[in-house]
This record gives structure tokens, sequence and C-alpha cells, in this order.
């Protein structure tokens, strides 16, 4: 079979697990309450609200990603390297790297709710540990192993000279960047202060007053999930597949205009490229303009 | 000493003051952004940095596998990791725009300009009172497609050097990586905390954290020569 329809397909797959990865990413980031709003849940007791979120802040997303996807990668290089299938190497590799999460997770809850317990009256809910235990670990799984299998199509079919588990690692901190970077602007923004007024951002001396409350009862990490998954989740899906598929595509659109020489091919991807982001930059400024012409400047 | 040699370790340097220039144009709002409380994209400045310099990275790698890397391949490559890394940080913004005009309901608003320098609309009747402006204004998205372009250039500088030092591209590749955070770092804590892109105030500490990386880098590349040495 023609080796570049081969590419386009690999290429069509892996924005497509990007996709998946990105939204499974800022998901499990959600429930767990990772990264950068999570300032706002460590905050919440010593401004006198007691939660039931999940407080999960390991470290920034991308260190974080990037650790769970290279464990996966560095275990499935192990294992295909005795020998073994490769899907099952990266499933496997995933697994080991859920396992991993899991122990995190668990004991960096414990860890930051008890060190505000005996100050701030921040009780540990055993509940919530066991309910959310498996959310955070499954999203997270789904995540690891659309990234670990992205890397393996990288490294087999899309000519990538790095080996499989750099590959991991360079898409797992990628992914937490863009994670940390879009969705949890709709969790820290948006869903832990939906008792103010939406059309604002969040002024300082509010930190910490976070909403505790849910649709129905108290509010816990798989509520936030919920609410997310409606916007911040999916864009952060959209985002990461565009990057992987837009990045790839034009360097075979590169090679089939050109695809005898290769330097003609490389100044094509290179000049698509540059459209690209002329187009992303437009389609920024009419956002830009939308928000000014709808919103309208703060009157007090 | 080998006149190639010098010639990687200058590039090792060089690569590591634009890594560190280019961290300063990156728009980040750090953990007050993700709350719209600051302008710039909620998350720290290395790891922003990182993630586009990475994927500028992995662009100038697979570049550098199909051209080489003598000639006319150095530029492509260049080239390549610059725009693989401006496509990586110009969705990432364009996304965020997106979530905070749709899911937060905030007008894009720099809070370091009274006019934004390009488009030349007013900011500050659009910053909520109490913050320091929220999302990302052209001015900020300008800057940062500048900073992504420097931060995939210095990468792929930076891989191209040790390629030619002769290490293998997985080895040059790890190498790269380890080299990018370290002068990603040296810019953050430059930086401290957050900067919204080439008109914040703070832009001007940029020959600081130029000259320490120079330095940093120097001795990086000492070690990269002496590796194979």
């Amino acid at each position: 079979m023609d080796t570049t329809l081969i590419a386009l397909g690999a290429l069509a797959l892996s924005g497509a697990l990007a996709t998946v990865a990105g939204c499974a990413e800022d998901l499990e980031s959600d429930v767990g309450s990772q990264s950068n709003p999570n300032s706002q849940v460590q905050l919440a007791p010593q401004m006198g609200n007691i939660h039931r979120y999940f407080n999960k802040a390991i470290s920034g997303e991308p260190v974080s990603y990037g650790l769970y996807v290279a464990v996966a990668g560095a275990v499935a290089y192990a294992i295909m390297q005795m020998g073994l299938n490769p899907i099952l190497a990266l499933i496997l590799g995933a697994g080991v790297a859920a396992f991993v999460h899991g122990a995190y997770a668990i004991s960096s809850y414990l860890g930051r709710i008890v060190g505000q317990s005996k100050n701030f009256g921040q009780p540990v809910y055993w509940d919530i540990v066991m309910s959310h235990i498996g959310p955070i670990v499954g999203h997270g799984f789904i995540a690891v192993f659309c990234m670990v299998l992205m890397a393996y199509l990288a490294n087999t079919i899309l000519g990538n000279p790095f080996p499989l588990p750099l590959i991991a690692l360079i898409f797992g901190i990628t992914v937490g960047a863009i994670g940390s970077s879009t969705g949890d602007v709709h969790y820290g923004a948006e869903r832990e202060y939906q008792k103010y007024p939406f059309g604002g951002g969040v002024p300082v001396a509010n930190h910490g007053d976070i909403d505790v409350k849910a649709e129905y009862g108290l509010r816990n990490g798989m509520d936030s999930s919920y609410f997310c998954a409606r916007l911040g989740g999916v864009l952060t899906g959209i985002c990461f597949g565009l990057i992987v598929f837009l990045d790839g595509w034009r360097g075979i659109i590169g090679d089939i205009l050109q695809g005898g020489n290769v330097i003609s091919a490389s100044i094509i991807s290179i000049v698509v490229g540059l459209i690209i982001i002329a187009l992303l930059a437009i389609a920024n400024r009419k956002v830009e303009v939308f928000a000014r012409d709808k919103y309208g400047p703060y009157t007090k | 000493m080998d006149v190639s040699l010098l010639i990687s370790l200058a590039e090792i340097t060089i690569a590591g003051a634009i890594i560190n220039a280019s961290v300063h144009f990156v728009p980040v709002g750090g953990a007050p952004a993700a709350m719209a409380t600051s302008t710039g994209v909620g998350t720290g400045t290395t790891q922003l940095a990182a993630g586009a310099g990475f994927t500028g990275l992995m662009a100038a790698a697979a570049m550098a596998s199909k051209v080489g890397i003598g000639g006319l391949g150095f530029l492509l490559i260049l080239l390549s990791g610059a725009v693989g890394s401006m496509i990586m940080l110009g969705v990432t913004m364009l996304i965020g725009q997106l979530i905070y005009v749709f899911g937060v309901g905030v007008v894009p608003a720099a809070d370091k300009c009274e006019i934004d320098p390009i488009t030349k609309d007013p900011q500050k009747p659009y910053v909520t009172p109490g913050t320091t402006g929220h999302g990302i204004p052209t001015v900020c998205f300008i800057s940062g497609l500048i900073g992504a372009a420097l931060g995939g250039l210095g990468g792929a500088l930076a891989y191209i050097a040790l390629m030619n030092l002769g290490f293998t591209p997985a080895v040059a590749g790890m190498l790269a990586v380890g080299f990018f955070f370290i002068n990603a770092v040296l810019a953050s804590y430059n930086i401290g905390g957050t900067i919204e892109g080439f008109h914040d105030p703070k832009f001007k500490k940029m020959p600081n954290g130029v000259i320490a990386s120079l330095v940093a880098s120097l001795i990086c590349g000492i070690v990269a020569v002496a590796m194979v040495l």
C-alpha cells in the first residue's frame, strides 16, 4: 500500500487519539482537582469553606502527565523488547502507569487534607477517596493509553526518530500544558465560582471562597467533571487533537504535493504551517472582537 | 580541539539564550489566570514554554530525519521547529480564548497597557474590577507566537548542535529536552510569576535572564562536548 496513505491514516488515528486523550486528561484533572484551580481548593478551608472536593495537586499537570506517560512508554518499550505483541505491551504499560497514578492520587489527597485538618478543621472524607479514585485512575488510563499509542504510531509509522519513552514523555508534558491552559480555566474560573454572577473574572478578594454546594447536595469532584465535560473537556480534546493533526498534516501535504523532492516538500510544509498560524491569529482576533461587542465594558 | 566542536558549543550557548528570551514573550498568567484573575494563559511559564518547545523539537527532529542537518537542511530544521511550536501555542491560546469568552464570559483584556499596541483597542474598561485582566488579547497572542517561534528555534538549534557532536537522535533528543527545561526554568525565575508579553514592564528584565542562560548553557555545552571527546 502507498506509504503516504498509511501515514495519513496513522495521522488521522493519532489526531483522534489525541482528542480522546486531551478530553480524558482534562476531566481527570477536574475529578481529582489538579493544577492551578486546585490552589482554590487548597485555600478554601482557610477561608472557612469546608469542602468535599478531591484535592490532588501532585505537581503541575505537565510534569505529572509526563511522568505517567513516560512510565507507560518505558514499560511498554521494555515489554516489546521481550518480544510481546506491541498492543498488549502498550496496554500493560498504561496499566502500570495507572497504578502509579492511583498511588500518587491517594497519597497527595491524604497529605494535603491532613495538613489542613488540625488548623482549619477540614475533615478527611474517606468516601470521597474511595468514590473518586476509580474515575481518576480510569480517566488517567484512557489518556495515558491514547498517548502511548500515539507515541508508538509516531515512532513506527510517522518517522519520528526519538525512542518510544521519550516521545511518550513529550506527549505527556504537552497534554498537561494544554489541559492546564485550556480546560482548567472552565473549572477554575467558572465551576469553582458558580455562585458569583456569570461574565467576570474572579477578584483576588474572592479567592478561596469556592462554591461547596452542588446542583443537589454537597459538591464533589465528580459534579465538577460532569459540568466541565460540556465545554472545558471537549475543547481541551479538540485542542490537543488539532495540534497533533495540523502539525503532522502540513508535513504530509508537503509530501503529497512534492513527493519526489524532499526539500520542496519541507518548504511547502513550513509555508502551510505559517498559513495555519495566520488563520489562528485571525480567528483569535475575531473571537476578541465578538466578545468586546457582545459583552461591552464593565460599568461598575 | 576540533573547530566543529567549538561551533557546536557556540550553537548550544546561543540556543540557551534564545530559549530563555522566548519564555519572556509567552503570555502566562500562572494560577491566577485559571480563575480569570490575570491576563494570559492559565498555566506556569516553564510548563507552557516546554509544551510548545517540545512540540517544535519533535517537528525539528522529524524534519532532520528527512532532510539531514547540513546545508539548507539546517535552515529547514530551525524553521520547522519554530512553526511546530507556533502551531502548538497558537491553537492552545485560541482554544483557551474560546473558554474565556464562552465558558467564563469575560472580554480578553490586558492590564499592563491602556490600549492594545497592535489593535489600538482600549483595555482598562474591559478588565473586571479586582482582577489584573483576563483572556488573551491580540497583543498577548502575537507576543506568544513570537515566543513560541523563538522557543522552537532554540530547541531545534540545540538539537542540531547535539547531533553535530555525534549523538544519536535518541540521546540528542533527551539532552535537548533537559537543556530546554534548564533554560525555561531560569527564565521563569527571572520573570517571577506572570508576564503578559513584550508590552509588560517585566519584559525589561529579559537581559538578566539571557545572561544567566548564556552562562548555564555554556556549562551545559562544555559537558556535552566533554561527553563526546
